[in-house]
């Protein structure tokens, strides 16, 4: 699973015309993924979404249901909302997209709503193990619980499982016997040291 | 992304998502079938539409999990392909990837410790995996059909009561999130953290399949954790009301 928090355009309206029309037009955003709905509360069918997204639909409709939107949606990212105007008024903001636009405009104001969006604050995910981090691994990979690593290493459990958590974090892998793998292949202990048949 | 629906050829679904091919399996189609749509298709074969739309979609498009309308689904068509599902990977996803792992470390001998590593890591998540489905098969779901009998039936009330006393799913309800970590701990094995010499096909067919397996596995243990199991806490809630 990549780290990158995607960029996601939702279209909220109850016409299938519409709803089609941005799809197709939206395809040429930078956004990496675009979901139709009909209604607002139709998020609820939706309850695995990630990342940041860029919401469109009629001011009525983000009024109605913004608040949802947000509570589902925004667990991990931002949301934004803009405006669809399905009416040929005369309109100049880069805040709302209007039936009449063109779709290189319509793309233009998507993606610079989408370009505010904070960048990916990255977790260095290829980074080096601390030496901390080594010692802790190295003793996971012995079968040793988290506290008696904690007794070991004279720090309490918590950072013990802190650790752990960055480990995770930067190798991807998280049960103890994929641990055990990722020290021997990368020579952090030797496979004659511990008893494969129990840890692995 | 957009969602299938009933008015869409299935051919032209199967271009859009081909991983779709072993789910429509399951729900008893078979390739030839020319240019029908799923309303037509569902019609002639029997097959409940709502449930065929739903699950192809929640397949195709990880997101999206309906999560209301699915659990108006019956206990016995969930199980159905739920079992189905099962004989799948054993008769075929299990045996495939056993055959592709063996092809992609036998390409490179001169790793036999790390080679040995792999096999160990993978026999376990499997040994694990197969004994994970056998207690499905013979203990959790079985308990359910009869469950649902019992709802069904008044009859058979009493005998069920007597069979299960303080019945209840959570003693039957196994955790899934282990399985899944060993599979992604697998792939970013190979992935990440393989010496460079070894058979780059070999590793890629070994790798395709994994990915199938762990997108398909990682939709059964939703299905199991968030439809099967609340629909089984509804009836036992029933069923406690009777009596
Ligand atoms: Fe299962
Ligand atoms: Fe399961």
């Amino acid at each position: 699973m990549s780290n990158i928090p995607t960029k996601s355009i939702l279209v909220i309206c109850p016409s299938d015309i519409v709803l089609t029309g941005l799809f197709e037009i939206l395809k040429g955003s930078q956004a990496e993924e675009i979901i139709q709905l009909h209604r607002g509360d139709e998020i609820f069918d939706y309850p695995a979404l990630a990342g940041h997204f860029l919401v469109i639909a009629s001011p009525e409709e983000i009024e109605k249901s913004s608040a949802l939107i947000r509570k589902i949606l925004s667990t991990d990212g931002s949301v934004q909302f803009m405006n669809l105007q399905l009416e040929p008024v005369a309109v100049n903001t880069n805040q709302a997209v209007n039936l009449f636009d063109s779709p290189a405009l319509i793309c233009y104001k998507a993606n610079e709503i989408m370009n505010s969006f904070p960048a990916n604050q990255s977790k260095d995910t290829n980074a080096e193990l601390t030496r901390r981090e080594t010692e802790v691994l190295k003793l996971l990979t012995k079968g040793y619980s988290n506290k008696e690593i904690a007794d070991q290493l004279f720090v309490s459990t918590h950072t013990v499982i802190s650790h752990r958590k960055n480990i995770s974090e930067k190798t991807g892998i998280k049960s103890a016997s994929g641990m055990t793998m990722y020290a021997i292949l990368k020579k952090i202990i030797d496979v004659n040291d511990i008893d494969t048949a129990d840890l692995i | 992304m957009e969602l299938f629906n009933e008015n869409n050829k299935l051919a032209s679904v199967i271009h859009k998502d081909h991983s779709l091919l072993p789910v429509i399996n399951r729900l008893g189609i078979k390739l030839g079938f020319g240019d029908k749509t799923i309303r037509n298709i569902c019609e002639e074969k029997g097959i409940d539409l709502n449930f065929f739309v739903e699950t192809i979609n929640v397949f195709h498009y990880e997101a999206y999990f309906p999560e209301k309308r699915l659990l108006d689904f019956s206990v016995s068509m969930v199980i159905e392909y739920l079992l189905k599902t099962h004989k799948y990977y054993i008769e075929y996803l299990i045996p495939e990837n056993d055959r592709l792992i063996e092809l992609f470390l036998a390409a490179n001998p001169a790793e036999s410790a790390e080679n040995d590593l792999v096999r160990r890591f993978y026999t376990k998540f499997k040994d694990e995996f197969v004994i994970h489905m056998n207690f499905e098969e013979r203990v959790m779901f079985p308990y359910i059909l009869e469950l649902n009998g019992a709802i069904l039936n008044p009859d058979l009330r009493d005998a069920f009561i007597k069979k299960y006393p303080g019945y209840s799913i959570e003693g039957y309800e196994k955790e899934h999130s282990n399985m899944d970590d060993k599979m992604d701990d697998l792939k970013n094995i190979i992935i990440k953290y393989l010496p460079p010499n070894y058979d780059q096909n070999r590793g890629n067919a070994f790798l395709f399949n994994l990915f199938m397996f762990d997108k398909d596995l990682k939709n059964h243990s939703r299905i199991e954790d968030h439809i099967l199991i609340p629909k089984v806490k509804q009836l036992e809630k029933v069923l406690m009301s009777h009596e």
